[in-house]
């Protein structure tokens, strides 16, 4: 749309016509406006980073040269990496965007991605290898880079953990056919212990005073007459105590930068006094925080940015566990409500920057990982409402505000996911209700009583721990707490599940990655009835699983020496409490899971099998084998006999719905056995993120009637896209039928609805209706789209009009533009329910 | 050699005047901001493009 076309046509009547992305363009304050056009999009198209948008060299840089000139350095490794951290915050450059009120960004300037080299050689061969994300000189730069990249061959995290994994293992689990990302603590999704450190209680100074206390004492105590097993270990206990004090203090430093930085611009440079004002009070939020506890709303944001900006620092965080209105809702209440000091629309803004100021982070990613989460750098899932530690409404004014702020900034990143529970007001409900009606395709929605049980069953957190949960990242329930908070979830224990079938055809042979990756299991066609094939569906389940959860335990177990986390651990009670690093398994309870991707295929595929070969006999799996080996080629009106004649999971049908309970059953039993290195189980969660069509290329074909290279199904347990032919409350149905306490860690459901159905009151009435439905039947997730099939083929004629329309992907929303045709498509495919 | 130090980009730290910020004014194709990198005082800036001449006034 010209500029000229928005400023003439009304709000009401961009409304009217459903076009909420110009509507809220129309909304905004100045500031915002001008902020939200600011950002610099991170997230990757089909793979690739957009023009402009350059790997960070400087953090590169510095990194690689204090590293360099502490190789003869005799401290402890933790010690010498906290140095390198403070180096990194104390000489890394700083800015501040015109008209921001919150400052902090992870790479150096606005539109860089920082890299750190440390984590992984194969990370640091993809910057060097991607010339449209190497900054101007590419020459010049890409041979920085080659040298960087040179140095770090043998030292990198990776390359230090590859040596003591299981060869075989990491070998089955690179080859990128059964699993998703790298084992390493620095490299993955940090919950924080908020319990600890948002609460107000304390701030930086206060731990560094704790710190020096234990110092004191521990100190004093080895120094005593005697010498014990436990005296020899205060020594490691001193060396993580030193590094966590280290980064706190570079923490407090980075702020002190910003502040000067603020009071330089406001004294010499800006003319404008408001702004002037403006500035000096981002100077005195940042020589408040992180070293003291806010005392506003920005002060509060601030903070939550400060730890975000140097937890990136210290590792590659892929996700954002948060819960914001929750932890910043009491600053909301005392600035807008009892002091008055901020008006609503005042604050609004604040809530708004702060989305954009999460929505600018980045941090540059290998090519798989850029796939699999498209047009996003990372999944920031906040997590709102719920319940307090006592069961009782944790909604707050903040709520209402971040989804009011939502609408007008319409960024993608960060989303949210809304915790319902039978106390939520209507006025939540509806300022929910009109954020997925004007199309962003958040927040999801989570049942909160079904999903602390959840918690509770799993991995038995108690009650009032289970109710601070976040989500871990797209959708696993993580509490806030001392004990219950995972400091690090690696992406690796993500399976790419379709394999499991897949591999009963072949006898755990991989035709696409040429390897045997699954369990040898009998030749399919000597195999004599359905007993007999799901039993090698079980066995090929059990066998991925294993290689993927043996790689984490090990690397779990090896983190706290290998990959210390010196400033997670500096903000975490148990560590300063243990002096241990924050990853000791001994300190957690235990939240780990297994992400299933590509579920559903196992489903639909079964369920064919049982009814075409088994109880029909049409067709003998020697034929079905041989058909999938030639990828259905010659064989379609097989293949459409598969995918037309073979009931579907989503329409209420126990045949196949029966399939589905009896694999989670099996899956759940061997949840149990497998254990994570806190003594915990390993539950599953179905879901995708834009897996579905990383995997295309992937997994082969299958007795569901796909084809290799077709998309495979968008969601955990999101019926097939247009498979779904019995309407929404037979998905509901089906779904409703998994027990999601004990079923599984949480399922992911994805649902298209109708813009124009829901338009008006009357259909506000009908989604309560639904909502109900979904809440009765104990689903512990859906999540919709809204945005009608003309607005996205429009986007896709003409995608720089649409640049703020968003659609839900799968565990995250996206800007519909920014993914690939592919997903495009896909999304359009997804069956749209009508209600009612 | 010419040093920081006679930049007006440089603001001295005012507990330690051999350090500071080169402090300079950016827009890029999206945003404007400020910019500050720690440099010290007497770094040789001969070839900074940046450079511009502190003016004293007695």
């Amino acid at each position: 749309m010209t500029q000229a076309a928005l400023r003439d046509t009304s709000v009401d009547v961009f409304e009217k016509n459903q076009e909420w992305w110009w509507a809220a363009e129309k909304k905004r304050s100045t500031r915002l406006d001008y902020l939200r056009k600011a950002i610099w999009k991170k997230g990757a198209i089909g793979g690739l980073y957009a023009p402009g948008v350059k790997v960070d060299l400087e953090r590169a840089k510095l990194h690689t040269q204090k590293a360099k000139e502490m190789e003869a350095s005799p401290d402890p490794f933790v010690m010498k990496f906290a140095k390198i951290l403070a180096h990194v915050l104390d000489n890394k450059t700083i800015f501040i965007t015109d008209q921001a009120q919150l400052v902090g960004y992870t790479g150096s300037l606005p539109h860089t991605m920082a890299w750190d080299p440390s984590c992984a050689s194969i990370l640091n061969e993809e910057a060097y290898n991607d010339p449209t994300a190497i900054p101007d000189p590419v020459d010049e730069n890409q041979q920085v880079i080659r040298e960087i990249c040179n140095y770090w061959i043998g030292k990198s995290d990776l390359d230090k953990m590859m040596p003591v994994f299981d060869m075989e293992d990491l070998m089955k689990m690179l080859s990128g056919s059964i699993g998703w990302g790298v084992p390493l603590a620095r490299g993955g999704y940090s919950n924080k212990d908020y319990e600890y450190i948002m609460t107000g209680k304390r701030a930086f100074g206060d731990i560094i005073e704790e710190l020096d206390r234990k110092i004191d004492e521990v100190d004093a105590e080895v120094h005593k007459p005697g010498a014990t097993a436990e005296t020899a270990r205060m020594y490691d206990k001193l060396n993580n105590w030193d590094a966590m004090k280290i980064t706190l203090e570079a923490g407090i430093r980075i702020a002190k930068r910003y502040a000067r930085l603020a009071r330089i611009i406001a004294e010499n440079f800006e003319e404008d006094p408001q702004r002037k004002e403006e500035l000096l009070k981002i100077a005195s939020a940042c020589e408040q925080v992180p070293a003291k506890p806010p005392r506003t709303l920005q002060e509060s944001f601030q903070y939550d940015i400060f730890i975000q900006m140097m937890s990136r620092n210290e590792a590659i965080e892929g996700a954002w566990p948060s819960r914001p209105d929750y932890y910043h809702g009491p600053y909301y209440d005392k600035d807008v409500n009892i002091d008055k000091t901020l008006t609503k629309e005042e604050a609004l803004d604040l809530v708004g920057e702060f989305l954009i100021r999460a929505a600018e982070v980045c941090q540059f990613k290998p090519k798989w990982t850029r796939e699999g989460l498209q047009g996003i750098d990372g999944t920031w899932v906040w997590t709102m409402g719920g319940v307090k530690k006592d069961g009782s409404d944790a909604c707050n004014d903040l709520t209402i505000a971040f989804m009011q702020a939502a609408r007008l900034v319409r960024v993608a990143n960060p989303t949210f996911s809304f915790r319902w529970h039978p106390k939520v007001s209507d006025e939540v409900m509806r300022e929910i209700f009109e954020c997925i009606r004007q199309g962003l395709g958040y927040p999801s929605m989570r049942h909160d009583p079904v999903l602390i049980a959840n918690s509770m069953h799993w991995h038995g957190h108690p009650i009032e721990e289970a109710r601070t949960w976040v989500h871990q990242a797209c959708l696993s329930p993580c509490p806030t707490t001392k004990r219950g908070y995972q400091p690090m979830r690696m992406a690796n224990a993500t399976a790419n599940c379709a394999k499991i079938i897949e591999y009963v055809f072949s006898s755990g042979f991989d035709h696409v990655v040429n390897m045997q990756v699954g369990a040898e299991t009998p030749d399919v066609a000597t195999l004599t009835n359905f007993e007999e094939f799901f039993g090698a569906w079980i066995e090929q389940m059990k066998t991925i699983f294993s290689i993927l959860v043996r790689a984490v335990n090990r690397a779990r177990m090896l983190a706290p020496t290998l990959t210390p986390r010196p400033f997670l651990s500096g903000i975490s009670e148990r560590s300063i409490e243990s002096g241990l690093d924050t990853c000791e398994p001994s300190l957690a309870q235990g939240n780990a899971w297994i992400t299933a991707f590509t579920w559903v295929e196992n489903i639909d595929s079964l369920a064919a099998v049982k009814k075409l070969v088994f109880d029909e006999k049409k067709y003998t799996l020697a034929e079905l084998k041989e058909a999938l080996a030639k990828n259905w080629e010659g064989c379609e009106e097989m293949r459409l006999d598969f995918v037309i004649n073979a009931p579907k999971w989503g329409n209420d049908d126990d045949y196949v719905d029966d399939i589905m309970l009896r694999c989670l059953d099996e899956a759940a039993k061997f949840s149990k056995v497998l254990k994570c290195p806190s003594g915990n189980n390993w539950p599953i969660l179905p879901e995708n993120v834009s897996g579905n069509i990383h995997y295309a290329n992937i997994v082969g074909a299958l007795p569901n009637g796909r084809r290799l290279g077709d998309a495979l199904y968008d969601g955990g347990v999101s019926p097939g896209p247009g498979l779904d032919k019995n309407g929404p409350t037979a998905v509901l149905k089906s779904c409703g039928k998994i027990d999601h306490i004990t079923g599984g860690r949480a399922f992911l459901l994805n649902q298209r609805l109708s813009p124009t159905q829901l338009a008006d009151e009357k259909g506000y009435q009908l989604w309560r209706a639904y909502m109900r439905t979904w809440a009765d039947l104990g689903i512990d997730h859906i999540q919709f789209n809204m945005v009608d099939d003309k607005t996205l083929r429009s986007a896709q004629k003409d995608p720089e009009k649409y640049q703020e329309v968003i659609v839900r992907v799968a565990g995250y929303s996206a800007h519909f533009v920014d993914i690939s045709r592919k997903t495009q498509d896909n999304i359009i495919q997804r069956t749209v329910q009508g209600l009612g | 050699m010419t040093t920081c130090q006679e930049c007006k980009s440089f603001f001295p730290l005012d507990e330690d005047q051999a350090k500071g910020d080169c402090v300079q004014r950016v827009k890029d194709p999206r945003q404007a901001y400020y910019m500050a990198k720690p440099v010290n005082a007497e770094d040789d800036c001969s070839s900074c493009a940046s450079f511009h001449k502190k003016e004293f006034v007695q």
